[in-house]
């Protein structure tokens, strides 16, 4: 097995009687990238930083490479960790901050300066050593906190919404350069943010997490795709959500009613306790609506368009529908896509694309 | 940007601050002027006797020696005291009331107070007597070693002022960033949280020196009769002699002194404190 695995077991966390952490069930494979998930307050950054040993469960236990770490302090653990505001040393110049791990551990000195500039040149600041901390910019101190964590080779990088006080461009180009770094040192990537397009883009897997409670984890395409719950659906990616019923049930199938028509589809697209009558979400995101006239098995409607947004190559459009307004999203040179604002148009939807939400 | 014009009428608001200053400058004035125009006309008696009397220089001597003392005293022992309050963030208001108490009390009483526990009769030295530690009480006091106990006392609080003030700036994460890299408690403290905390202690370091420079009540309480400090001997020549020549000459010298004191820990500073970006 890689290096750098971790394993969460039944983890919960107490702040006096505030509950953060609920139960907590998580393995993270060696050598991967994974992405914690979720709005502020969901628990994502304490989870982190009881892997990193700045506290220590209420309940549960966490073990790296299958050691257990209850009462391992930080330092002890192997991992790095950078935080959300960097936490660099103000009165150190770069070489000191990205050689400061080296020499509490008692690292030679002539030992130092090799490993250093090494890293240095991995996140392209080589030439930039005796810099002072105030005169970097916002990236290349972030490029910095990387170096003084990786530098130390540890089997865990912990990383607490490093990016978000960057502007948009820069951060992109982050983003990219991180996940080049992690493939090429293999070493397992655990990362906090609550924007759902960085995990997108970065992770291997995706730890979806909100009150406290894991929601969902998996590849950024199944989250996608089959969200687990309305809550993640609404989260990761922009989603039209429409009110139906169940019809019936069998054994592989159920019928759903929206605003009047009727559709089956398979049980495997109905997610929570199902039951005929029950109410219920459907969940459809913008790309699977496509303007035209309606083919066997689809699910078509009529609707009139509301507004048209040109994202770049995207077009983004609102119809107003029976079953309320709905967001689609298609190429701009589609044909399809010769709309007007107020034209009427045949709206049809693939079932197969179709989620749908049992209400409890 | 003006967001309103500021009205003439306004303008007395700013006498009671031109008072002062009139008075604060007025006073520097007079100051020159009796140190160097004497009863005799312009003269530089006072100096002379200052650069040539032996005596006068010990007491010169004597007194930045013991403010030197006092200043590195407050900042070892305020140090501890600091780190505790920032440590303690939930104590630090009941902590920060102990350590101000005593400026509550009058300097007087507080000297008195050393008097009860240092004299030849007093608390420390009676106890050791009873516990057979010594024959004859020790000379704690009327000397320059109550001088320093006394002054130390009366000033450190300044220090632990100063220092808190600085390591409350210090961001706690940079401690969480060492204790990820690997560092112990001690190693952080060492490589991160003192030097971080060095420019409070330096000004520790000067409020002290200079508040010990000009220390008048303490010296007269707790020193010798006849080791005097630049305070006392300038107070002498004001209260019993009326020679307020020789008294502003005095004056000058020491804040020559302490000025010349200070740059030089502006030197030192400069040169131990490493430049910190925030």
């Amino acid at each position: 097995m890689k290096r750098g695995s971790i394993s969460v077991a039944g983890v919960g966390k107490e702040f006096g009687t505030t509950t953060v952490l609920n139960e907590v069930d998580l393995a993270i494979e060696g050598g991967s990238f994974v992405t914690l998930l979720g709005p502020s307050g969901c628990g994502k950054t304490t989870l982190l930083r009881l892997i990193a040993g700045f506290l220590e469960p209420s309940r549960g236990a966490i073990a790296i490479d299958g050691a257990a770490m209850q009462g391992v302090p930080p330092r002890r653990r192997p991992i790095g960790m950078v935080f959300q505001n960097l936490a660099l040393f103000p009165h150190l110049d770069v070489f000191e901050n990205v050689a400061y791990g080296l020499k509490v551990r008692g690292t030679p000195a002539a030992d130092i300066a090799g490993p250093v500039s090494r890293f240095l040149g991995l996140v392209g600041l080589a030439g930039f050593e005796r810099r002072r901390i105030g005169q970097l910019s916002g990236g290349q101190k972030q490029r910095v906190a990387l170096a003084r964590s990786l530098v130390l080779e540890p089997a865990i990088l912990l990383l607490d919404e490093p990016l978000s006080a960057l502007d948009l461009q820069l951060r992109r180009q982050l983003q990219v350069e991180l996940k080049s770094i992690q493939r090429q040192l293999a070493t397992t990537f655990v990362f906090v943010t609550h924007d759902q397009e960085e995990a997108t883009l970065l992770s291997d897997t995706i730890v979806v997490m909100d009150g406290g409670r894991v929601q969902q984890v998996g590849t950024p395409g199944e989250i996608y795709r089959r969200p687990a719950s309305p809550f993640v659906a609404r989260f990761v990616g922009d989603i039209n959500m429409l009110p139906g019923r169940i019809v019936s049930l069998d054994a592989t199938s159920a019928e759903i009613e929206i605003g009047g028509s009727r559709l089956r589809l398979p049980l495997t697209a109905v997610i929570g306790k199902e039951r005929a009558g029950a109410s219920c979400e459907i969940a459809c995101r913008p790309e699977a609506i496509a303007v035209q006239p309606s083919s066997t098995g689809s699910f078509s409607f009529a609707a009139r368009v509301a507004a048209l947004h040109r994202l770049g190559p995207m077009l983004k459009v609102t119809f107003d529908t029976v079953h309320g307004p709905l967001t689609g999203l298609m190429m701009a040179n589609a044909p399809a896509a010769e709309l007007a604002e107020n034209q009427p148009v045949e709206l049809s939807i693939a079932p197969q694309s179709l989620t749908v939400f049992a209400n409890p | 940007m003006r967001t309103s014009a500021t009205p003439r009428s306004l303008g007395w608001l700013l006498l009671p601050a031109l008072l002062v200053l009139a008075l604060f400058l007025g006073s520097v004035v007079l100051l020159f002027l009796n140190a160097f125009w004497t009863k005799d006309g312009v003269s530089l008696v006072y100096f002379r006797q200052i650069v040539e009397r032996p005596d006068y220089h010990e007491v010169f001597l004597r007194t930045v020696s013991i403010s030197v003392v006092v200043a590195l005293a407050s900042a070892v022992l305020a140090y501890p005291i600091a780190w505790l309050l920032w440590r303690l963030p939930r104590w630090r208001n009941l902590l920060l009331v102990v350590v101000l108490v005593p400026w509550l009390v009058s300097l007087v009483v507080r000297t008195y107070g050393w008097l009860v526990i240092l004299g030849p009769k007093g608390f420390l030295n009676e106890a050791l007597r009873w516990l057979g530690a010594i024959q004859s009480p020790l000379p704690l006091i009327f000397n320059d070693l109550g001088v320093v106990i006394g002054l130390t006392h009366v000033l450190m609080p300044f220090s632990v002022i100063a220092t808190l003030s600085v390591l409350l700036q210090i961001d706690t994460r940079l401690e969480e960033a060492s204790e990820s890299l690997g560092a112990s408690g001690l190693a952080t403290w060492r490589r991160v949280v003192l030097p971080l905390s060095l420019p409070g202690v330096f000004t520790g370091i000067g409020i002290t020196f200079l508040t010990s420079m000009g220390a008048i009540v303490t010296p007269i309480l707790l020193g010798g009769i006849r080791q005097k400090m630049a305070g006392t001997q300038i107070y002498q020549e004001v209260v019993y002699n009326f020679n307020m020549n020789k008294a502003s000459a005095w004056a000058l010298c020491l804040l020559l002194l302490s000025g010349l004191g200070l740059m030089l820990l502006r030197a030192l500073e400069s040169a131990l404190v490493p430049k910190a970006d925030r």
